[in-house]
């Protein structure tokens, strides 16, 4: 239990625990984080966050943010943060749906299509870490 | 003089104020709890994100490298300052306190602009400003209902832009800074272009982190969270603020009905009493008459 992790979102704080190891979605790909790792910043991409705490891993779907490492402290600042029994399935899915179709029709370069791109994202997280 | 019932009328009238300001007292107590939490709830974040601010930001300017957009101050011709009051009234001195401290800060801070413009949240700063005759460049109705972090986001977005397209070179907040449940402090504060980090000793930490993707980048990430982070805690405290302020109002308006109705009371139990007398005085001359 070397490292501490806290996540907090605009609204509330999350969690506070301490685990040994940490994986999070970053935006230049997944990265993990153990005890002794260098200072690291890193922006985080909608994704799943897991820590392992005790052996059992633990994952939340987090919607972007940034993560910080520094002596043994692991602070996730996210956008939105929930774990599996917190997500609201149907709204995820009806989201995934919606912005899909419209993804469809947009092109590229529309200021839209990368909002829905995120949304896809932030709903594909939530899906995931539901376990649907 | 009144008679009898007239203050039998006006003291059943005074009761059922007292029991309406009891109630909005009580509504506004509970509402304040909530608002209050809200605040404290969002403290670590808001903590965490200064401080990784300071530290990248710090970091930056002690290497002389990065500027970014929104941390450079320029040349100021057009300022915006947007007043934060409540779509609702019978709360103490809570709306004209920020009206008229914004009205103050045009009077001693308006010179230094070319051009100053209002914007309001809240339905009585937009009653308020246009009963002064003053334009409102845009009003952003109906955040008070349900407010929400996507709420103050989208209002910072629409500033961060128009300050990135030189529409605006100043933004400010004017809002009430809560303090306790019976003190309200009006401010204004700036939101754009975002007050320089100080670079105290010990900020700038003896390691430097590694950053994903770049220095740049993070920063270009953080600091537009910074500023909807700032809209929202304006919101919280004036949210709070206001409540805090009804229930101060309402309290004093709960025992200024009471001391009416003890005072209302002995005018009434007097008026009786005199009655009474009066009645008895004719009886006896009455039963003396007739003897």
């Amino acid at each position: 239990m070397a490292l501490s992790l806290e996540i907090v979102t605009p609204e509330r704080r999350v969690l506070s625990v301490a685990c040994d190891e940490v994986r999070a979605p970053g935006a230049q790909g997944g990265f993990g984080v153990r005890p002794g790792h260098t200072a690291f910043m890193s922006t985080l991409d909608p994704g799943r966050l897991t820590y392992v705490e005790g052996g059992r891993e633990h994952h939340l779907a987090v919607g972007g943010g940034f993560l910080q490492v520094a002596d043994d402290k692991v602070v996730v600042l996210a956008d939105t943060a929930e774990a599996a029994g917190d997500i609201d399935v149907a709204r995820a899915r009806k989201a995934l749906e919606e912005s899909r179709t419209r993804l469809l029709r947009l092109a590229e370069d529309d200021a839209q299509y990368a909002v829905d791109v995120a949304r896809v994202r932030r709903a594909a997280a939530r899906l995931h870490v539901a376990g649907q | 003089m009144p008679s009898l019932r007239d203050i039998r009328n006006r003291i059943t009238s005074v009761k059922s104020t007292r029991q309406i300001t009891k109630a909005m007292k009580m509504v506004a107590a509970a509402k304040l709890r909530r608002a209050q939490d809200a605040i404290l709830k969002t403290r670590p974040y808001a903590q965490l994100l200064d401080r990784t601010l300071q530290r990248v930001a710090a970091r930056a300017a002690a290497e002389g490298a990065v500027s970014h957009p929104l941390l450079a101050p320029r040349e100021v011709r057009t300022a915006e300052v947007v007043v934060i009051t409540s779509d609702r009234g019978l709360a103490g001195g809570f709306n004209s306190n920020v009206i008229r401290r914004t009205q103050r800060f045009l009077t001693e801070d308006g010179g230094r602009f070319e051009r100053v413009e209002l914007a309001t949240i809240g339905r009585k700063a937009k009653d308020f400003l246009r009963a002064r005759k003053l334009d409102v460049r845009k009003d952003f109705t109906g955040v008070h209902q349900g407010l929400t972090f996507a709420r103050a986001e989208a209002i910072a977005v629409e500033y961060t832009e128009r300050y990135l397209a030189g529409e605006v070179d100043a933004v400010y907040l004017a809002y009430n800074e809560f303090r306790s449940a019976i003190a309200q402090t009006p401010v204004v504060v700036p939101l754009l272009p975002i007050p320089v980090p100080e670079a105290g000793a010990g900020a700038v930490a003896a390691v430097d982190f590694l950053y994903e993707p770049s220095r740049e980048a993070l920063l270009a990430d953080l600091l537009p969270r910074h500023v909807a982070m700032q809209v929202w805690r304006a919101l919280l405290e004036s949210a709070a603020s206001e409540h805090g302020a009804r229930m101060s109002a309402m309290e004093s308006a709960t025992k200024n009905a009471e001391e009416m109705i003890s005072a209302l009371t002995l005018q009434y139990n007097r008026a009786r009493q005199a009655y009474v007398t009066k009645e008895l005085m004719e009886i006896v001359s009455g039963a003396e008459a007739l003897k």
